[in-house]
């Protein structure tokens, strides 16, 4: 069955074809969400989200563009918004506790690359961290970010120029492991 | 514009060892999210609100508080007819107020579910379970508290805040467990999330009402 007519199953109430829509894009969306989330509890709550307002929302896909891509907007858009409210949250607490300073010095003397190169993804403005883990980390290319985040092309582009440009400079100290 | 300079060594390693080590996610839990998905979508009965309408409720609220003022500053009673009027806003303003305390409340939970530095917060957010239950049961006793979609939410939120405002930092591990998987089983997240649309909080009125 092809994705319009399953599309248009779901939108007649056809509960098991949004179980195989379901089944067809939620590894992509939970991955994407554990990707950006780190956490498994909000990645499915996220994954949930997405999906739920996926179904209620259908009427208004109009097939200008693939379902995925559409589900793609909802899914960095319920993530983003999501993780935004947690960090304004432990920021609020950060500042009450007056102990926003933890985890720098530890940084600088970490060896690891694993916890490094952790660290170095997280410093990264919102934009950047988004379009490298969706393009380097997790493939979507340009033009599904573009039209995901609701950017140009050129803009995921450069971002991800960007990105890997301070990922480089922050992980200067295992340059060994790539200039061979 | 900066062009920054590129090197396709450095990118593969990157992208290796970011694919590899970086919240790398383990099997998709298919069937556990499906059942919430489900169970959500069984129980949702959201009255949708136009834009255009949100934006008169927000206006209605508005007017409520110039009601009030006035009402407060002046010694005339009002006829019957101007009272009822003054209660059905009201009620508007007490709806508004209920999705505010419901968004502060969704980031409460929603850290407390994830917050990976358990026992070391403990008591602060005892704290703040506290400082919400009180809110929640004021909202309770409010007229917010008559739409019973609102009220049943209401009431799982009482229960997991009073559960949390309890937690002893002390013995806390198998507590928080109980906590998290009460509110798993009772899907308190995705209906609060149901309750507060997507918008300015001030507009985010269609899940209250």
């Amino acid at each position: 069955m092809d994705e319009s007519t399953l599309i248009a199953r779901v939108r007649a109430g056809d509960s098991a074809a949004e179980r195989t829509l379901y089944d067809a894009h939620v590894d992509r969306v939970y991955r994407l969400a554990f990707r950006l989330a780190g956490d498994d509890a909000l990645a499915q709550d996220f994954t949930q989200e997405t999906f739920i307002r996926a179904f209620d929302r259908l009427g208004s896909f109009r097939g200008d563009a693939a379902f995925s891509t559409w589900l793609h907007t909802i899914t960095t858009t319920v993530v983003l918004n999501g993780l935004r409210k947690v960090k304004r949250f432990r920021q609020r607490e950060a500042d009450i506790d007056d102990a926003h300073d933890i985890g720098v010095a530890q940084r600088q003397a970490e060896p690891d690359l694993k916890v490094r190169l952790k660290q170095a993804i997280d410093d990264l403005p919102e934009g950047y961290r988004t379009v490298f883990l969706m393009h380097d980390v997790e493939g979507y290319t340009h033009e599904e970010i573009g039209a995901a985040l609701g950017v140009e092309t050129g803009t995921s582009k450069a971002q991800l120029s960007r990105a890997r440009a301070k990922l480089r400079v922050a992980l200067s100290d295992f340059a060994g492991e790539w200039v061979q | 514009m900066m062009q920054e300079r590129e090197d396709p060594k450095f990118e593969q390693w990157l992208q290796d060892a970011a694919r590899t080590t970086y919240h790398a996610p383990s099997t998709t839990p298919r069937e556990e999210m499906w059942s919430r998905i489900e169970a959500e979508r069984r129980h949702k009965r959201v009255i949708v609100l136009r834009p255009w309408l949100r934006w008169a409720v927000a206006a209605a609220a508005v007017l409520v508080l110039g009601i009030g003022i006035g009402r407060w500053s002046t010694t005339r009673t009002p006829g019957p007819r101007v009272a009822n009027e003054i209660d059905s806003l009201s009620s508007v303003a007490y709806q508004v107020a209920a999705t505010q305390y419901l968004s502060r409340t969704e980031a409460f939970l929603t850290s407390f579910r994830a917050d990976a530095n358990r026992s070391a917060n403990t008591a602060r957010l005892a704290r703040q379970a506290r400082d919400l239950l009180t809110t929640t049961q004021l909202m309770l006793d409010s007229p917010a508290g008559d739409n019973p979609r609102l009220r049943s939410l209401l009431e799982d939120l009482e229960l997991v805040l009073m559960q949390i405002s309890l937690l002893n930092p002390l013995q806390d591990g198998h507590d928080r467990d109980l906590i998290t998987q009460g509110m798993n089983q009772s899907n308190v997240l995705p209906k609060l999330r149901s309750a507060i649309p997507a918008g300015p909080v001030p507009v985010r009125t269609e899940g209250a009402l």
